[in-house]
């Protein structure tokens, strides 16, 4: 077929591994010993990472999968795998899609959510050591009757977000700040949000956000 | 003119859910049955995959399918296709796998054995020039947006003519134009320069990586994807899939950013349709940070060459610019004519000549970014210009007058004219805002090891287009649909161009809803949602069919009191007799009308000239209330320009190569400012964009296996919060276009150009002057040239740190 | 090629470090033990790191915690970097090491990331991130040290087949100011200094710290020979926030009348391990706090560095971070 992309040139307005190897196989360390297990249980399809072995209980000792979670002031009985980060569980399991997934790699922010009033990167965590903590998301915030909580408003009232993938991880960034220091200066709350990062570089309306909300809370 | 709407502030309506975590993303969507495809990329930067062998992958629990490049199209030329046997690049897709979760979608790319043949590559497009040089794709190493793939070499002695660190100006050209006197020129000009420079390329970063999730019902493809655009990617994403436009359900309602990445169609979005199609499930395609790095093209990187005469009043009077573009294997998007095109516009030479050659790479594909070319070309020219005033002896802010384009300005191969153009007024504003008379003396100021440096930057975009439809309907509750198919980058300029309509047709904001975001929607075709075109065009779109509803009003209510159409007004959400206010028809009453009288008032007879899509929508809503539809057949004379300038100071420390930016304050020429606070945002948000372009972010291969140094974003470094100033300034000219029925133009690209230059011009002030002839700058870059050490890199070398 | 999500592993979370033991006794080599587990996901989610098993030690609760001793101050090795940048102890009397944390990527990551995570972590080069099969993976070659090798990041000391450095910013506050690094086993304990804790490739080309199968760092001690000293800590990175310092440099002195009577400075980013610059704190030492003596000092701190080829702008930063952690302090 023709390249479609031409359909944008066309009208733009605009002047204007190691390349020995020819079998693939994949590096191993030392202390990998033999192939790790690759069975797969036909779990529910709405599970987004399937069991270990199928009719395998945990090794001894290893953790129990069926857990309670404490998200939101709710608790919540899940199935979660020993590998599996709080940002999955949140997002596959929970629905709770409000929690973004853009580096997986705790470099970014925007799955950022408060755990016992301190910021974590939720890709980062392995749901398993989340314990009996408390886990807010950004889907907490808001009141009983869908009313938004003060940071929301304030991040609408400053034109804080552009595209809007970053925002929930800013404003839980901003909820822990606040939390801890109520009325921070704009450099705290500089600092305070500096592990979240927005491509869009809506910085400034962010922290005129945060400001404006500390002013109100 | 006063405005009600325009002009003010307002909340865009997809705020909400961004600030809720409601908003829908592509990775959000979640269907019964749904499974997961992972991808298989190559190790390799150029070969042929061949003896595919799934079997034990698809033996395995839990795999369900397998897709490979012969499910998919295959394409012509250099194209890119969704799934290839002929990697391109470290990171080309061979095939994906499905299965019931990502776990064992991974385990199983484990278990597929392939041949994999190495193939020459090449990273550097000089060398890929020079006789007997590597092609990046078998058949050529020369191909764009029509440029048909080509071999092209210069001869051994173009290369001799130049010295080795010189990029040498006699090879062949495939795109090149010239006007004036060029010669005489240069022999009259009072300084002339000429500067060998690099560009690197970079990535977009977008915080939202490419995800998408397909599934078909009823023999019509539902693709939740995430793009800028929206009605503009249904014929390339129907052709990728392999199906009628009209077959395809299109989801987009948000974009976790795009920067030009997402702006057209793109082959991969196509794969989990494919997948879909052949396992008979919903298939989600989450696209990790690294295959983002990968598939979400980069901008592309320039070697070239430079010559600049400067009269001695200040005026650029020559230029004689060669641009040898890298864009990945399959061409890219033209940076390299674009770049040109803003050397002409920004500086007026009387004479000017230009050649370029986009070369493919065995990188990443090329893309448009934010500015393409004409922003890596303010990098390269605004330091020359500072260059020729301190040797001229003129203010820097002056020559930048002098030189400014305005309404007379002719610029290009084809000697365009502008609509308008106020490139000096946003130098004056700017510069009293950045009270640049006195900034101006700290330059060089010591403090220490830390060293004053201050900095002016200009950058250029064409900012519009003209010809798409607008498509409105006013609903028997009296309220205003107004059908935006421009999609949603996050800029909120669909919801500041919807506000026109209401503008035109007095109605309360609150009583707007504005459709989009899925093509079940029944859009209109529109332009895509790129090169800051959105406000210029969707305006104009919009304003057709709010004049078109209008009219149809006017005679609704002629028709329902008698008299002529004109002796009828709108106002707050009615049509009244101009002689009798009595004689009143509330929208809610003129939409029953017009469902009564049927014909054009409904919909039911829509224009000829209008594109099917939007025929297709308008048909869709016909009967349903007062439709307004029309195309926008306003004359345009010229091209739309959006100009900015950008003034910064930092704080060099000479020990350290890093600075601080103090102060920035970045002005546009947009035409009428419609929304303010989204105007700020835009020109801050372009400035931290700038700021990563010229002093952190660049793309390294290693030269011996093409493997990329930067699939993190802490290897590709966008700035964080610490790295830009807490405030930026920001303004807009704010002079109407006359070209534009509301005087509006875009603004989305120079806005990151400008600050990008004045942060280099910035650097180059603070040590003295010194050019470095490469961007991005970084510490190591500073702290040599401070030591009067020779750079790492050789001065054309590419992809390099 | 770009792989992700974790391979499949048991986890285990004992209550107390002799559980712990006695996991990583048992599991040997197929172990892996997480603390903030910021690094190791990472490498997991890469799939460049296998293990069948993790250990996840956050839940002990006698690692966690700061006490004052007689003679200095006890750090838990789960003592996360946010505590210590915001322990009023450690501002007040270990300055350099609250400086250094303040500067450790970002605020998430400081808020789970701890103090014995942080120095163990492994290197940043991004060959061996890339899941190449070189030296320090087993392998047999190194990439980054090539003709042709972009090495911008990479050594300029103590090169021996791998060619990497210290990531750490926490380390070199630790040289400085004398720490001891407890390390338990089913064996019992041992007691390394900091010093002595990071290991170079001519030791082990697989390992960065001491730490071998079988061993837990449990905790980390201050002896208060630096309390209250003149201290100095600066990280030069590309980026403010998220990034690894290309440099960084870490002192502490005492200085009686403008004259230093004694110094430890050491830097990162420069060496495999946290390199002390020894020969600029005997130049220093004795001498005029002054900008002579930091001059002199600095210009001798990159004697004998071998640059890469994109590297030899560390010379010039080396060099001056140190005469800044004497001139600036």
């Amino acid at each position: 077929m023709k390249d479609p992309t031409t359909f944008f040139s066309g009208s733009s307005p605009t002047e204007a591994d190691e390349p020995q190897l020819t079998r693939c196989r994949s590096s191993r360390r030392a202390f990998i010993k033999g192939v790790i297990a690759s069975g797969a249980v036909a779990a529910s399809s709405a599970y987004f990472l399937s069991g270990c072995t199928p009719g395998e209980g945990p090794a001894a000792g290893s953790v129990e999968r069926l857990i309670s979670l404490h998200i939101n002031g709710k608790i919540r009985r899940v199935d979660v795998l020993p590998n599996e980060t709080l940002a999955m569980t949140l997002r596959y399991k929970l629905g709770l899609t409000g929690t973004k997934l853009a580096c997986d790699r705790g470099e970014c922010g925007a799955c950022t959510v408060v755990i016992d009033g301190v910021t974590h990167y939720s890709c980062s965590t392995l749901t398993h050591t989340v314990g009996a903590r408390s886990v807010r998301t950004i889907e907490g915030l808001q009141g009983p009757d869908g009313e938004l909580h003060p940071i929301q408003q304030a991040f609408i009232d400053e034109l804080g977000p552009q595209c809007g993938f970053c925002t929930p991880g800013q404003i839980m960034s901003t909820v822990a700040l606040l939390e801890k220091n109520p009325r921070p200066t704009r450099e705290e709350a500089r600092r305070a949000l500096s592990g979240n990062l927005c491509r869009c570089g809506a910085y400034d309306h962010y922290l005129n956000s945060v400001m404006r909300a500390a002013e109100v809370i | 003119m006063a405005y009600t709407l325009l002009g003010k502030n307002f909340t865009p309506p997809d705020i909400r859910g961004k600030v809720t975590g409601k908003a829908k993303f592509a990775e959000d969507f979640r269907a019964e049955g749904m499974v997961y495809c992972k991808l298989l990329l190559s190790p390799m930067p150029h070969a042929r995959v061949s003896n595919i062998d799934v079997s034990d992958a698809l033996a395995m629990d839990g795999v369900v399918g397998v897709l490979t490049a012969d499910d998919v199209p295959a394409m012509e030329g250099a194209a890119q296709a969704i799934l290839t046997n002929n990697p391109h690049y470290v990171g080309d897709p061979i095939l994906a796998v499905a299965a019931i979760d990502e776990t064992t979608a991974a385990d199983a790319l484990e278990k597929i054995r392939y041949d994999i043949e190495p193939l020459d590559f090449v990273l550097d497009p000089l060398q890929s020039l020079y006789p007997g040089g590597t092609n990046a794709q078998v058949k050529g190493n020369v191909a764009n947006a029509g440029i048909p793939l080509q071999e092209l070499k210069w001869t051994a002695r173009d290369f001799a003519s130049a010295d080795t660190d010189q990029f040498p100006m006699t090879g062949k050209a495939v795109s090149e134009w010239s006007y004036g006197n060029l010669e005489q020129e240069f022999s009259a000009a009072a300084v002339v320069y000429d500067e060998s420079f690099v560009t690197a390329s970079n990535s977009h970063h977008s915080m939202e990586p490419r995800s998408a999730m397909s599934y078909w019902e009823n023999g019509k493809c539902f693709l939740f994807g995430s793009s800028q655009s929206q009605s503009f990617m249904i014929p390339g994403l129907a052709a990728y899939i392999g199906i009628e436009p009209e077959d395809l359900v299109y989801i987009a309602e948000y974009c976790g950013g795009g920067f030009g990445s997402k702006g057209a169609p793109y082959p991969i979005m196509a794969l989990p349709a494919h997948m879909s199609k052949k396992i008979g499930r919903p298939v989600m395609m989450r696209i990790s940070r690294a295959e983002e790095y990968y598939l979400g093209s980069n901008r592309a990187g320039f070697q070239g060459r430079v010559k600049v005469g400067v009269a001695r009043n200040g005026k650029v009077t020559a230029v004689d610019l060669y641009i040898v573009q890298s864009g990945g294997p399959h061409g890219g998007f033209p940076d390299f004519n674009s770049a040109a095109g803003a050397v002409s516009i920004c500086y007026q030479p009387n004479a000017m000549q230009y050649r370029g050659i986009p070369v493919l790479t065995n990188t990443p594909p090329g893309g448009a970014q934010r500015g393409p070319g004409q922003n890596q070309i303010a990098m390269v020219m605004e330091p020359l210009l500072d260059k020729a005033a301190r040797e001229l002896g003129i203010d820097r802010l002056e020559i930048r007058r002098i030189n400014a384009p305005n309404n007379d300005t002719i610029f290009g191969g084809r000697q365009r004219s502008v609509t308008s153009a106020y490139q000096t007024e946003a130098l004056n504003k700017g510069a009293l805002a950045f009270n640049w008379e006195q900034t101006k003396k700290r330059s060089g100021e010591r403090n220490g090891s830390k060293v004053i440096g201050v900095g002016i930057g200009q950058a250029y975009h064409s900012a519009g287009a003209a010809g798409f439809d607008g498509l409105l309907r006013i609903a028997p509750d009296g309220r205003l649909h107004i059908h935006s198919g421009v999609g949603n980058l996050g800029t909120y300029s669909y919801a500041a161009t919807s506000r026109i309509v209401a503008e035109v047709l007095h109605c309360k904001w609150e009583n707007c809803v504005i459709e989009r975001g899925d093509t079940r929607k029944h859009l209109p075709w529109n332009f895509g949602q790129f090169g800051s075109n959105t406000s210029f065009t969707m305006s104009r779109s919009n304003h057709a069919a709010a004049m078109d509803a209008r009219q149809k009003l006017l005679e609704i209510a002629a028709a329902e009191f008698g008299g002529s159409a004109d002796e009828y007004e709108l106002g707050e959400e009615t049509v009244f007799s101009k002689a009798d206010a009595a004689k009143k028809l509330t929208y809610s009453q003129a939409a029953q009308r017009a469902i009564d009288m049927g014909g054009k008032y409904a919909g039911h007879e829509i224009p000829d000239d209008l594109h099917p899509m939007t025929r297709a929508s308008a048909t869709a809503i016909a009967g349903t209330g007062l439709i307004g539809v029309a195309k926008d057949n306003y004359a345009l004379d010229g091209s739309p320009p959006a100009l900015a300038a950008g003034f910064m100071v930092i704080e060099l420390d000479t020990e350290t190569g890093k600075f601080e930016i103090l102060e920035y304050n970045g002005v546009i020429d947009c035409g009428t400012v419609i929304h303010p606070l989204g105007l700020a945002s835009q020109v801050k948000g372009g400035a931290v964009m700038g700021i990563g372009l010229a002093s952190t972010e660049r793309i390294v291969y290693d030269p011996q296996n093409g493997l990329p140094a930067n699939v993190g974003f802490h290897q590709a470094k966008p700035p964080s919060y610490l790295d830009v100033p807490s405030r930026l300034g920001s303004d807009a000219v704010d002079i109407a276009d006359p070209q534009n029925p509301m005087g509006i133009r875009g603004m989305g690209e120079p806005v990151m150009g400008c600050a990008a230059s004045a942060l280099i011009c910035a650097i180059s002030d603070a040590l003295g002057g010194h050019y470095f002839n490469r961007t991005p700058i970084v510490p190591d870059m500073i702290i040599n040239a401070i030591a009067g050490r020779e750079q790492s890199h050789k001065p054309l070398q590419v992809y390099t740190f | 090629m770009a792989k992700d999500m974790m391979t499949r592993f048991e986890l285990y979370r004992p209550a107390d470090i002799a559980g712990a033991l006695d996991l990583v006794d048992k599991l040997g080599s197929d172990g892996w033990l997480i603390a903030g587990g910021q690094d190791s996901l990472d490498w997991f989610k890469d799939r460049a790191k296998r293990p069948t098993a993790v250990v996840d030690l956050s839940r002990i609760e006698s690692m966690r915690g700061m006490r004052e001793t007689e003679d200095g101050l006890e750090i838990g090795a789960l003592v996360t970097v946010t505590e210590i940048e915001e322990s009023t102890l450690i501002q007040n009397f270990y300055g350099v090491l609250a400086d250094a944390a303040s500067r450790v990527a970002s605020p998430q990551i400081r808020n789970v990331g701890t103090i014995g995570g942080n120095v163990c972590q492994d290197t940043r080069c991004w060959y061996y991130r890339s899941g190449l099969d070189c030296y320090r993976a087993g392998g047999s070659t190194c990439y980054a040290d090539t003709p042709e090798a972009m090495n911008r990041e990479h050594c300029l000391f103590g090169a021996d087949r791998c060619v990497a450095v210290s990531p750490s910013d926490l380390a070199p506050a630790l040289v400085v100011l004398d720490a001891s690094m407890v390390i338990q086993s089913k064996d019992g304990e041992r007691i390394v200094s900091a010093e002595a804790f990071f290991i170079g490739p001519d030791v082990d080309i697989e390992r960065m710290t001491v730490i071998g199968p079988g061993e837990i760092l449990t905790t980390i001690r201050i002896p208060n020979t630096w309390s209250g000293a003149t201290f100095y800590f600066e990280k030069v990175a590309d980026r403010n926030t998220w990034d690894f310092a290309l440099v960084n440099v870490a002192a502490a002195m005492r200085v009686e009348n403008d004259v230093i009577q004694d110094i430890r400075i050491a830097c990162g980013g420069v060496e495999c391990v946290p390199r002390r610059m020894t020969v600029a704190e005997d130049i220093a030492k004795g001498s005029a706090k002054d900008e002579e003596t930091a001059k002199l000092a600095g210009g001798s701190a990159a004697r004998g560095a071998v640059p890469l080829n994109y590297n030899h702008f560390k010379i010039t930063l080396l060099e001056n971070l140190v005469m800044r952690a004497i001139r600036d302090s």
